[in-house]
């Protein structure tokens, strides 16, 4: 909700001309009208109308501005003729009435220019930027004539306003790292994969991983969905980075380094969020040491993911990447304490703590205990086995002895074992999937909902490839009690199943247990994945900083710094288990803030992360929209995979990527759908 | 297939065409700017936006592949509008300079301008200066251009120099050079060709004339062996000489390409040929007193076959010794392939994604052949290999999957061995052969590199509270570190010592492992250096059997212009004997088209006539230059084998067991079609012949060169002493070398130079050539006039004598 003078967006028009202050009605759009908080905005403007704050903007300047923007952007583009030459008239045009030399033919002209640019221009920017200006000229058309009228300047002309204008686009809006989307397809469509790569890298490091595992919160916005089906934005992204690994292109940054100015961060964790804080400050001339508490690098997805679905050949090309910048040095094998981040503190100019949530939950069972021989955490079971599949580090002997592995096998071989996991998102399908190719016998899921939301929570590939992989889905389910024998060994589970009640108001569902339909597994090993932790026992008791209700670390949300000055944090021991992107798009904003705060001692935000967050909660993509100027039904480009029987029983990468006749088809789906949008304070 | 209407028309597309593709095929016109059928869509101008029924808004039809039933609407109302909008907006500040610019006549900006009715100029905004780019052959006017990027597409699509960008800028946008300060490129002038106004235009032509006072004659480039399409563009000479001239050379730029050679070295025609009678009984007499005729490749089918009729009759020896290496090395290819001619073509070459080439300076000898291969390394992300003594950059440059390999001369042996064993089914080989692949096998240790973690175990020092007493002391403490260790180990791997023998790059086989996956369709590509080899009968012989044990399709690309008509019409003979009539060959008696010989003949580009080109086709040319003098043909007629008016009159008779078809030279087409095939005369029929799987002889061991080795090679633009005729080519023959080249024959940059090899010697001016490497020079010679042709029988490599000229 937002308080307007005067606003037209998205169809809803909200016009508080003639009524005073109190009296005006709110328009239902979170536009930015606060800019920061000491600065209120007077305007905003974008691609599907504007919005006034205030009685006293002068909406002629408003527009020819907004059009400088657009000649502005297409600075770096002019790649089509409507956009090139109609960008320039939108604005001479507004820009000669605003000087008071405006005649009546030019409002004529305007509407013919923008019209011809709605309908023709290459990208959504050149279409969209005629639609406020229409708006301007239709619901202020008095103010407009009269200047005209009366050769007059509009107030505001030659005077010094602030206009701040970003571009933007619904995928990259949806993006939590916000990566340039359209450009890194453009890139891919030109046969420029380098240009591709470079995009990406602005915002996202991780090319490779982020090209194979990322759960593409972009696809959701994409508005080619609203046409037909979303393009493959995801797997377009690896198209540059495998491009610049089978040339030997290293290293293709997004921009070139700044010399070392003496400024150091410590950072603790090497996952994406550690890797990517290291990458944007290292680019800023930062130098940071990157302090990893396992042998090896890349966190969580280094030993999470399995090696079929990110092969960690490409994940370390990533790591390269980071490393290959100039005072960026890794410390593995490290496990900070408390006493360490008191020296860190003295030591450093900044630390950024990107420790990620490695404490799998427990599933709440009676009989739920650590010690039980079979019972394995997610996390853990997965460290040991993609430790030795991806690093040939072996399983430590406890652990083998604990968890009854065959002592000769320095691996995990579940060879007749049956393995049960909880869960539902990515980690337990991580869990089933390698148990898989563990060799167990049989690999059971158990899930409280349903299947469409395992497909939610996960991916629709994710899930269909287990099953194909012949893991078993028990839906509605959850474990009551652990059976032990009496060495402590875990013989079963007995289980309950349950029912979903509607909601007679319409809310959601809820579970209900179905009396006397229990039921036992006998199996080996139950390996609780329902969520993770924080374990944030390295932060400083006298710190004193401030946790979320769920136990990470708190933060503004916008800069990543704790309540301790000088100490941020970024990825999953900020906001809890989440993606990958997220994680990265966390970590970029706070690397951005620190390289500002290590010289000043100020925690800022630069216009193009005001605005960032400002658009993000207004919403860029609009699922309604209806799509024009486009011919549905191209279908989506689907890459190969390896067939069940080639990838069951090994780690080969189960996703082949496109060919390039299907990555260049697919990025011609791509109807770059790139805004803008202004703020005037 | 889908089916769809167009304007109500029902059409059919093949999956991902798109629609304008389909109207294009179907006739139907839709309007656009940008849009060059042989690149991928560029999708700049918007023009051609269509509306589908059902569907809201435009939708771009360049770029929108075809979707069953839909209703494609090409015109309306709405679409002129906008269309009109479009060409207004392209009409900002464009310079009103038709009446003085190069373009008028045939400018798409004016063509379109005209056809959406835009007579004002109803914007504008301020302009700023730009200025005008002088590239050699080539004037950029950035005011003119309407960045349609139409060029930069084609330079890199198409050509694979990739020499020119769009500096973006939005209204600023130009296009500019890439990567270097000026145009440094091949010049083949593509550009020029695909610019739709007169933004890109040639230097020579500007201002010599409007384009519609200029005469089109429709013809083959009489340059090399692709016979590419053409048009010469002609007019009087001047008010005061009204006998024609060619003023350019202009292509069917949508759907072929043309050379630099093709497109500036035009005017290469004998002028002011008269006809002398009195030489012309001379001539005749020198006939009736010779026992040989000398000639060359750049004649006609049709002048071919007279000179095998006179042959025939008078029992000439027939010497044309480049001609008949290259009609051996088929005739040998037949022996083992069991086909009577190669198969493979440009356009198959366009289509595949594996492309090896041995035997030939690709870049020189055949650019039509390179364009081909960057489309397999480029657009179909093909990869290749290049085998060849002199590394070259242009090649290299086509991209990184295209492997080079430099090995030295007279290995081209081990290069098709190779090829069989990395290829050829096993089973289907003869077995001495396969025998003697394996023979050749050897087990290798190799040193790989290898990234692994390294544990590093540092004492660090560190102060750590005493808990008991509270006081501070430092302690050493053990620090782990996983640090990434560049490690050698060896391994041992199959290994063929063929690769030993082609001094093959060490990462040969990782290299061609990953292109190799991806390979579908493969081509191998023989040149010129093959056919006068030592070696040729067992080289023609291994590459019939590639083409029989392998899925490669094997071209031989005929080394000059007609070889290939000239290989299949005539029987060629060995030695001249006694007294020899030259034809553009220096003999006792000389017919030449140079304009310096005893009778004047017509230059190729005032002959009507066919060519049977690299692709097998046989091409149409026709006559862009009267010519006043004596013709082939008319010695035929006086010498009783011909009773034909015209020499055309022969085309109809061309022997069809050499795969020739008896169709009169007028009925030949002479066209593309909307579609991008080619309608140029026909194409030779390939006929299966009698084979034999033996007789293939192991690699032999020949004698390496001693001494200052060079290679016979034109460069880039020049082909022979016809282009070194034409005006806009006159430059000089160098010998050129690399640094180490110069160290070696203790030359210097500039130094004028003899060169000595055989019984010929010729004054070079010796350049190094930075990019080059390696101890083999390069000997240019195309400006060495009829002399030059004597040179072609010898292998490409000879050892030289250069002496510095006092």
């Amino acid at each position: 909700m937002s308080k307007v003078y005067f606003s037209c967006w998205r169809g809803e028009i909200v016009d508080n001309r003639g009524k005073p202050k109190e009296e005006w009605a709110e328009s239902a759009f979170n536009f930015p009208e606060n800019y920061n908080i000491d600065v209120a905005s007077k305007a905003f403007i974008g691609w599907d109308g504007f919005a006034l704050f205030d009685e006293n903007v002068d909406v002629v300047r408003l527009a020819a501005e907004y059009a400088k923007q657009y000649q502005l952007y297409s600075e770096a583009c002019g790649r089509c003729a409507p956009g090139r030459w109609g960008g320039r008239i939108l604005y001479d045009l507004f820009d000669k009435i605003a000087r008071g030399e405006g005649e009546k033919s030019d409002l004529e002209h305007l509407k013919e220019v923008s019209k011809t640019m709605m309908e023709t221009s290459k990208c959504e920017i050149g279409k969209t930027v005629p639609k406020p200006l229409l708006d301007i000229m239709e619901h202020f058309s008095e103010e407009i004539e009269s200047l005209i009228r009366e050769k007059r300047a509009s107030k505001d002309y030659g005077k010094e306003v602030n206009y701040i204008a970003k571009v933007t686009a619904p995928c990259m809006d949806a993006c939590p790292a916000h990566v340039d989307i359209p450009a890194y397809i453009e890139g891919v469509r030109d046969l420029r994969f380098d240009d591709s790569l470079q995009a990406t890298r602005k915002t996202m490091p991780l090319a490779h991983t982020c090209g194979r595992v990322c759960p593409h919160p972009c696809e959701d916005a994409c508005r080619r969905a609203n046409l037909d089906e979303p393009i493959s934005i995801m797997e377009l992204k690896r198209i540059g980075a495998d491009f610049e690994d089978e040339h030997s292109l290293f290293w293709l940054h997004p921009k070139e380094q700044k010399p070392l100015n003496g400024k150091k961060v410590a950072i603790i964790g090497a996952g994406p969020a550690g890797l990517t804080g290291a990458y944007y400050l290292a680019l800023e001339g930062v130098a940071c040491d990157v302090y990893e508490e396992l042998p090896v690098l890349g966190g969580e997805v280094a030993v999470g993911v399995p090696e079929y679905r990110m092969p960690v050949e490409k994940y370390n090309k990533d790591i390269e990447a980071v490393s290959s910048l100039e005072g960026v040095r890794f410390i593995t094998g490290k496990r900070v304490n408390a006493e360490d981040m008191r020296r860190f503190e003295k030591e450093y100019d900044a630390i950024l703590v990107a420790t990620g949530t490695r404490i799998s939950k427990k599933v709440r069972a009676q009989n739920e205990r650590e010690e039980i021989r079979g019972y394995w955490p997610a996390i853990n079971f997965l460290d040991c086995i993609n430790l030795y599949v991806k690093y040939g580090i072996e399983v430590p002997k406890e652990i083998r002895e604990k968890q009854n592995l065959d002592l000769d096998k320095p691996y995990v071989d579940l060879s007749g074992k049956t393995l049960v996991c909880v869960g539902g998102g990515f980690t337990s399908m991580d869990v089933v999937r390698c148990a898989v190719r563990a060799n167990a016998e049989k690999v059971i899921m158990l899930y409280r909902r349903d299947e469409a939301t395992i497909i939610r929570n996960t991916t629709y590939e994710e899930y269909h490839e287990a099953v194909e992989e012949g893991v078993e889905f028990i839906f509605y389910s959850a474990v009551e009690e652990i059976i032990t024998d009496e060495k402590d060994n875990l013989k079963a589970l007995k289980v309950n199943r349950f029912e979903l009640i509607p909601d007679p108001d319409g809310g959601r569902p809820q579970l209900k247990k179905i009396e006397g339909a229990d039921f036992i597994i006998e199996c080996d090993y139950l390996v609780p994945a329902v969520s993770q932790s924080a374990d944030l026992s390295h932060l400083p008791e006298e710190w004193e900083i401030e946790m979320t209700s769920w136990g990470t670390i708190k933060t503004d949300g916008k800069t990543y710094m704790s309540s301790r000055k000088g100490v941020f944090a970024a990825g999953d021991c900020e906001y809890g288990p989440m993606t990958i992107v997220n994680a990265v798009g966390q970590a970029k904003r706070a690397a951005s803030v620190i390289s500002r705060y290590v010289h000043s001692g100020e925690v800022t935000l630069t216009d193009e992360e005001i605005m960032e967050d400002h658009l993000r909660s207004l919403k860029v993509y609009d699922k309604k929209e209806k799509i024009t100027g486009w011919l549905p039904g191209l279908p989506r480009a689907v890459s190969e995979k390896l067939t069940v029987e080639e990838r069951k029983d090994n780690n080969k990468e189960v996703n082949l990527g496109f060919t390039q006749e299907e990555a260049i088809a697919e990025a011609e789906r791509c109807m770059r759908c790139y805004y803008i949008a202004m703020v005037a304070i | 297939m889908i089916k769809f209407y167009i304007d109500s028309k029902e059409v059919t597309a093949e999956r991902g065409e798109t629609i304008l593709q389909v109207a294009r095929r179907e006739g139907i016109y839709i309007p656009t700017m940008c849009y060059l059928p042989k690149v991928k869509p560029i999708e700049s101008c918007r023009l051609c936006v269509v509306e589908v029924e059902g569907v809201e808004g435009f939708v771009l039809s360049c770029q929108t592949p075809a979707t069953p039933d839909i209703r494609v609407i090409t015109n309306s109302k709405e679409l002129f509008a906008h269309r009109q909008n479009i060409m207004r907006l392209y009409d900002v500040n464009h310079p009103l300079e038709c009446g003085v610019c190069d373009k008028s006549g045939e400018c798409e900006l004016q063509n379109k301008t005209l056809e959406f009715m835009v007579d004002s100029q109803e914007f504008s905004a301020r302009d700023q200066k730009r200025d005008i780019k002088d590239w050699k052959y080539i004037q950029y006017d950035p005011s003119l251009c309407i960045l349609c990027e139409k060029c930069v597409h084609v330079c890199n699509e198409v050509i694979g120099d990739d020499a020119i960008e769009i500096e973006y800028g939005g209204y600023k946008s130009k296009i500019v050079p890439k990567d270097a300060p000026t145009l440094d490129c091949t010049f083949c002038g593509e550009c020029i060709a695909v610019c739709p106004v007169g933004a890109l235009i040639s230097k020579d032509f500007q201002y010599s004339a409007n384009a519609w006072e200029l005469k089109r004659i429709p013809a083959a480039c009489a340059h090399c062996s692709a016979a590419c399409h053409l048009y010469y563009e002609t007019k009087h000479t001047s008010i005061s000489d009204p006998s024609p001239k060619i003023y350019r050379v202009k292509n069917e730029y949508e759907f072929t390409n043309l050379c630099g050679a093709g497109r500036f070295g035009f005017d290469f025609e004998n002028r002011g040929a008269k006809r002398d009678e009195v030489e012309f009984e001379r001539a005749l007499e020198a006939f009736k007193r010779a026992d040989t005729i000398k000639f060359t490749s750049y004649i006609t089918n049709e002048e071919a076959l007279i000179l095998q009729r006179l042959k025939e009759k008078y029992g000439y020896r027939l010497v044309n010794e480049e001609a008949l290496a290259y009609k051996r090395f088929l005739e040998n290819f037949s022996k083992t392939s069991g086909k009577s001619l190669y198969r493979a073509d440009n356009r198959e070459i366009h289509e595949s994604n594996f492309v090896i080439s041995v035997g030939t300076a690709l870049k020189s000898d055949n650019p039509r052949v390179r364009f081909s291969f960057n489309n397999a390394i480029k657009m179909n992300k093909g990869g290749g290999i290049y085998f060849h003594p002199i590394k070259d950059p242009v090649i290299e440059s086509l991209g990184k999957s295209l492997v080079s390999v430099n090995h030295k001369p007279l290995k081209e042996e081990a290069a098709l061995y190779l090829v069989l064993d990395m290829f050829a089914s096993k089973e289907s080989l003869p077995k001495e052969l396969s025998q003697y692949l394996d023979s050749l096998r050897y087990e290798k240790e190799k040193i790989v590199e290898e990234t692994v973690k390294e544990k590093v175990t540092q004492k660090v020092k560190k102060k750590v509270k005493d808990e008991e007493t509270g006081e501070e002391k430092e302690v050493e403490v053990e620090e782990t570190k996983m640090v990434p260790k560049k490690v050698k180990k060896s391994i041992t791997v199959e290994h063929t010592r063929l690769l030993d023998m082609l001094d093959a790059p060490e990462d040969f086989t990782d290299r061609l492992e990953k292109i190799l996956s991806k390979r579908e369709k493969s081509v191998l590509i023989l040149g010129e250096d093959l056919y006068t080899h030592p070696r040729a009968e067992n080289l023609a012989r291994l590459a019939g059997l590639i083409d029989r044990h392998t899925d490669f399709e094997v071209m031989i690309i005929p080394p000059r212009t007609n070889s290939l008509g000239v290989a299949l019409i005539c029987d060629l003979d060995e030695e001249s004997g006694e007294f020899a009539v030259g034809y553009n060959r220096e003999a006792d008696y000389v017919l030449s088209a140079t304009g310096d010989g005893d009778l004047d003949m017509p230059a190729l580009n005032q002959q009507e006539g066919t060519i049977t080109n690299v692709d097998r086709r046989v091409v149409p040319t026709n006559v862009a230059l009267p010519y006043e003098g004596y013709v082939l043909n008319d010695i035929a007629r006086a010498l009783g084998v011909s009773e034909y008016e015209n020499t055309i009159d022969f085309t109809k008779d061309l022997p069809t067991e050499r795969g020739y078809r008896g169709i009169e030279f007028d009925d030949l087409e002479n066209y593309f079609t909307n579609a991008m095939e080619e309608k140029r005369g026909y194409l030779l029929e390939i006929k299966e012949v009698e084979s034999a799987q033996g007789d293939i002889e192991e690699i032999a061991e020949l004698p390496e060169f001693n001494g200052t080795v060079v290679y016979r090679c034109e460069p880039v633009l020049q082909f022979s002493p016809f282009t070194a005729k034409s005006h806009q080519l006159s430059f000089g023959g160098s010998l050129v070398g690399s640094a180490q080249f110069a160290l070696a024959a203790k030359l210097k940059d500039g130094d004028s130079v003899v060169v000595r090899f055989g019984n010929k010697e010729i004054e070079r001016l010796f350049r190094i050539d930075t990019e080059m490497k390696g101890t083999v020079g390069i000997l240019e010679c195309f400006d060495m006039g009829l002399s030059y042709f004597d040179i072609l029988s010898d292998y490409r490599y000879k050892v030289t004598k250069i002496t510095k000229k006092s």
